[in-house]
């Protein structure tokens, strides 16, 4: 697993990316003076000055806070997903490919249903039960997201239980956990790796598109894609605040693209 | 053969059911009174009491046991009934069906110029190699970090508010197509690009095609004959896989650019929770996907009937 | 006779590397050439060369003439199909595999030689039926045999009516019955012109007639008429690639020996895909012996092996196990984890994902084995002890396999079943493995079945043989 795990230069790249706006996102909320939804009439849309480094939106609110507390949610809600849904994915996929038969048909027929609506759709459906929340967004987007890590993990742990090299481990004697540790588990961790990565973007970006059509978080609260809606009628008179909320998407998509490495 | 459309029959299914029983949830679930809030986006605020609330409440039936109220709900489903927008009291199938050709139009529109950019793309980069590979390849990666909605806000800056070259937003003249369909074209096209030319790498290099040309066909008509088939089938594949993206990307373009399709109008009624057009707005969006998926099912077994997978076979 | 190709010291280079020294033949028609060598000695690489197929990494020295004059690439590259064609080594993969069998011949007269539809379709119906594929005009490749594929292949390669004619191995992958349609195929395309044809098959040789040049890990050892190079070859090399054809002469050799059963067959079936591989089969396994199983590919030795360990079920007939009278006491015996494969490619039964010593020390420890054991028997296996901190794929395959017997060896077998444990290892080091096994089943009276179809290389380590 350790060759296999050393990143590439692009690999590192995108991690810096990351870990550059990471630390933005978390140094902004710990040390802004200012709170997301503090308005100050009097100064609205201002350019980025010393007072505000990254200037003021339509309400005079600070956009460092704002928009360190945006690509903070979308950091939290983006790892929740992944390991969530990689978690789930992973066992049943394993246990699907490797387990009972009528384990594996039941799940097929399940994965079936959840193929059938486009993702985004099962999203919007669901958040708009409980508009607004966070949770119900991170529980869509995981349901939504664990298909693809149960197809993946199912198939080469389908090809790997019929490999040599784990029926000779069978055959000494050793154990499932260690055909698991030893056989499976090394196979299908840079897989998981990768689309635990793509999924991070994906996840950020649902989150961001429910936003901009205004059925994601609500405001007063800050969020990529809603920061992105509130700014655009002012984007002739201050570009640079619709800029960064599209800039910092780019980036952190980027930045998990590049990280996910080899495209397959 | 059989099993696919087995398969997609029981999606058909599962849309029905999924987007029924997720619209009922929501219906049951909306904070507040739901007689007073339906009243209210019929009547506006100001002119909404009591009596108006019972009145929609008999009306809808909303006091049945919720149970008996579901199975109907979903049978309603079944049979099409989509029943009327609780917002501006048409009948939803209507306003569907009107959405569904505007809809048509932009994925229809924006599918057809992304084939036009990804095809050739793809083909030149996998025959002329680097340097054009990479630089395609960078570019597309590019295009590919940046989320749909970014990608349309960036050319409605440039070429709507500041070239004025096209209208804003709306619908009407073909003017109005242009931005939507070239911005869904590209996010499209910078995926499909790859695998064109993946598909294409690997046909070029395969020995029969190499072996094609041994025979003494020229290399046009190794191409003609032997490559555009071979090439085809994956990358019609992937268009399977990009319905997805597709459908996403038509919910929040049409959002961005006020277009009236069926993304727009889910998005719309959502906000405005108007559950009938809810309701119907994903259903159509739900059994287009299955339809769609079924399509490229039987065209992938147009082009390629070998049945099932040839399994290795062990001495 | 007309000259069609004339080589004079050809050879081929990757960077400085040579990996075919320089040879020189004369293609004149009527007169048929076969290049005789193993597979892997580079000999591939000159119809490849001829043709202008090389790949860009290697590059050709030496003079090339065909038809008389030296060709750019470019020029060689316009005579394909009309003038000069390869078959293909892997029919199956040159065959388009979405297109139906009659339109990769009809193809040819259409576009080569301009055809009509109907004419071309035809010409092509009359190609298949003489190539005895009559009634598989619409089947598509992956519709036809092994045989099949090739002689379509052999038919849509010739149909442009080429007079030269260059064979890399054309019955690679197919049994003898099949090999000897496409060799009078062959003959018979070439009628006109001539053929020259890369093979490791020495029955070829003899039947394609004509000279014969011998080449051995890219060089060139010995050349002359195809009958007296087969019937007095002059060197070593040549007379083990003889002596390899034949094939071993009884058909089961039952051993006598009054060493213990261990397991019985009677009558034994296995079925794949509906079919049963092979009759029944009966005959016993005993310890300390060597049994070596042979017969075509195809026909299921391996899955023989696999259903001995119990890995494949039966379809009939019975398999037991006798617990040998001698080793009662060790009720030991009868764990199955004592019942062990060696496999054909070592690389692909290891995982990569840790060390050659984390797989030891992970055996150790499950069957609390005496580590002290070890070292020795590394000593014995020829194994060093800088070996263990690598993964599979930084070892040797001979290495590996010998570390696979480490492993088996640690674990006191009972039965050893080694499926192929030589065949992609070089002569020297199959040599080395084999005779392992041989020491493994004297020392420790493991029982093993061995299948291998390299002559050479078991030589006369078995105790029986079981045809199948």
């Amino acid at each position: 697993m350790m060759n296999s795990m050393t990143l590439t230069k692009s690999q590192k790249i995108g991690g810096i990316l990351l870990l550059i706006l990471l630390s933005f996102a978390i140094s902004g909320d710990l040390f802004s003076s200012y709170s997301i939804s503090q308005q100050d009439l009097n100064a609205i849309l201002e350019p980025p000055n010393g007072e505000h480094w990254l200037g003021t939106d339509h309400f005079g609110r600070s956009m460092l806070a704002r928009m360190a507390h945006a690509i903070g949610v979308s950091f939290v809600l983006g790892l929740f997903c992944v390991i969530t849904a990689a978690t789930i994915g992973t066992f049943l996929g394993v246990w699907a490919a490797w387990g009972s038969k009528r384990l594996d048909n039941i799940m097929g027929i399940l994965v079936n249903i959840l193929l059938a609506l486009p993702g985004l759709v099962i999203v919007l459906l669901l958040a708009a039960i409980v508009p607004g929340s966070f949770l119900m967004l991170y529980f869509a987007i995981s349901l939504v997201q664990w298909v693809e890590y149960f197809r993946v993990v199912r198939a080469i742990t389908q090809t790997v239980i019929q490999s040599p090299a784990l029926q000779s481990s069978q055959i000494m004697g050793f154990g499932r956990w260690y055909q698991f540790k030893r056989h499976i588990w090394p196979s299908i961790a840079p897989a998981v790796f990768t689309l635990a990565a793509f999924g991070c973007a994906n996840a950020i970006l649902t989150m961001a598109s429910l936003g901009f059509i205004y059925v994601g978080i609500q405001p007063p609260l800050a969020e990529l894609g809603l920061m992105t809606v509130e700014l655009f009628p002012f984007y002739s008179e201050a570009p640079w605040l619709l800029v960064q909320p599209l800039l910092v998407m780019a980036l952190m998509v980027l930045g998990f693209h590049l990280l996910a490495g080899k495209q397959k | 053969m059989k099993d696919i459309l087995l398969k997609r029959l029981l999606q058909l299914l599962a849309v029905v059911w999924g987007v029924g029983t997720l619209t009922f949830i929501l219906m049951r679930a909306l904070p507040g009174d739901m007689a007073y809030r339906i009243a209210a986006s019929r009547y506006g605020h100001d002119n909404v009491d009591a009596q108006a609330a019972t009145l929609v409440r008999e009306e809808l039936g909303l006091d049945a046991n919720p149970f008996l109220l579901y199975i109907n709900w979903l049978f309603d489903l079944l049979q099409f009934k989509l029943g009327d927008s609780l917002v501006s009291g048409t009948p939803v199938i209507d306003s569907v069906q009107h959405m569904l050709g505007y809809s048509v139009l932009l994925a229809v529109t924006g599918l057809f110029i992304s084939i036009l950019i990804a095809i050739p793309l793809g083909l030149l980069s996998a025959w002329k190699g680097n340097p054009i590979d990479n630089a395609v390849m960078a570019f597309s990666s590019v295009v590919r970090a940046m989320p749909v909605f970014v990608i349309g806000v960036i050319f409605l800056m440039l070429f709507a508010l500041h070239w004025n070259w096209f209208p804003v937003a709306g619908f009407g003249t073909p003017a109005h197509l242009v931005l939507p369909a070239l911005t869904l074209a590209l996010s499209l096209a910078a995926v499909s690009n790859r695998v064109v030319k993946s598909s294409a790498q690997r046909v070029f290099k395969s020995s029969f095609y190499t072996f094609a040309q041994v025979k003494g066909l020229s290399k046009w008509r190794t191409f003609h004959r032997h490559g555009i088939r071979n090439i085809a089938l994956p990358v019609v594949a992937f268009f399977g896989i990009q319905l997805i993206s597709m459908i996403e990307g038509i919910v929040m373009i049409e959002s961005l650019f006020s277009w009236p399709g069926i993304g727009h109008g889910l998005a719309h009624a959502i906000f405005a929770r108007d559950i009938p057009v809810i309701q119907g707005a994903a259903l159509i969006m739900g059994v287009l996907f299955v339809l769609l998926n079924t399509l490229i099912d039987l065209l992938c077994y147009w082009i390629d009937p070998r049945a099932g997978d040839v399994k290795g076979e062990r001495a | 006779m007309t000259e069609l190709l004339k080589l004079t010291e050809v050879s081929v280079y990757a960077g400085d590397v040579c990996l075919l020294e320089p040879i020189s033949l004369t293609l004149a028609q009527g007169r048929p050439i076969t290049i005789l060598g193993q597979t892997g000695a580079g000999k591939s690489l000159l119809a490849q060369a001829v043709m202008g197929l090389l790949p860009d990494s290697l590059r050709v020295e030496g003079d090339i003439q065909i038809f008389g004059r030296a060709m750019t690439l470019a020029e060689r590259q316009k005579l394909w199909g009309t003038e000069l064609v390869m078959l293909p080594q892997e029919p199956w993969n040159a065959l388009d595999p979405l297109m139906k069998a009659s339109s990769q011949i009809s193809d040819v007269y259409r576009y080569v030689h301009n055809k009509d539809r109907s004419e071309a379709s035809t010409l092509a119906q009359k190609d298949l039926e003489y190539v005895g594929l009559a009634d598989s005009g619409n089947k598509r490749p992956d519709e036809l045999s092994g045989g099949m594929a090739q002689r379509l292949a052999i038919a849509s390669v010739t149909a442009a009516g080429a007079p030269l004619i260059l064979a890399d191995e054309p019955t690679k992958g197919l049994d003898s019955t099949r090999r000897q349609d496409i060799v009078n195929l062959l003959q018979e395309r070439s009628a006109q012109g001539s053929l020259l044809t890369i093979t490791h098959d020495v029955a070829i040789a003899r039947q394609l007639g004509g000279d014969i040049l011998v080449i051995k890990s890219g060089r060139l050892i010995e050349q002359g008429e195809a009958e007296k190079v087969l019937n007095q070859p002059q060197h070593p090399y040549t007379q083990a690639l003889i002596n390899a054809e034949l094939p071993p002469q009884s058909k089961t050799e039952t051993s006598e020996s009054d060493k213990d059963v261990l397991i019985d067959i009677r009558d034994l079936m296995i079925e794949r895909g509906g079919k049963n591989l092979f009759p029944p089969v009966s005959f016993s396994v005993k310890q300390g012996e060597i049994t070596w199983l042979i017969g075509e590919s195809g026909r299921g030795k391996s899955s023989l092996g696999d259903a001995l360990l119990g890995l494949v079920p039966t379809k009939s007939g019975t398999v037991t196990r006798v617990v040998p009278a001698t080793q009662q006491a060790t009720p030991q015996n009868s764990q199955s984890y004592r019942w062990l494969k060696l496999y054909q490619d070592p690389p692909s039964a290891f995982t990569d994902s840790v060390s050659l010593q984390v797989l030891l020390n992970d055996l150790v420890t499950l069957h609390n084995i005496d580590p002290s054991r070890i070292p020795p028997l590394m000593t014995k296996l020829g194994l060093k002890e800088a070996l263990l901190t690598r993964n599979c794929n930084n070892v040797s395959g001979g290495e590996l396999q010998r570390f696979a017997i480490l492993r088996a060896l640690l674990l006191n077998p009972v039965f050893l079943f080694a499926d192929e444990p030589t065949s992609r290892l070089d002569p020297i080091t199959a040599q080395e493995v084999m005779a392992l096994l041989r020491y493994v089943a004297k020392e420790t009276n493991c029982a093993i079945l061995l299948v291998s179809h390299d002559v050479n290389v078991v030589g006369g380590n078995y105790d029986q043989v079981v045809v199948l």
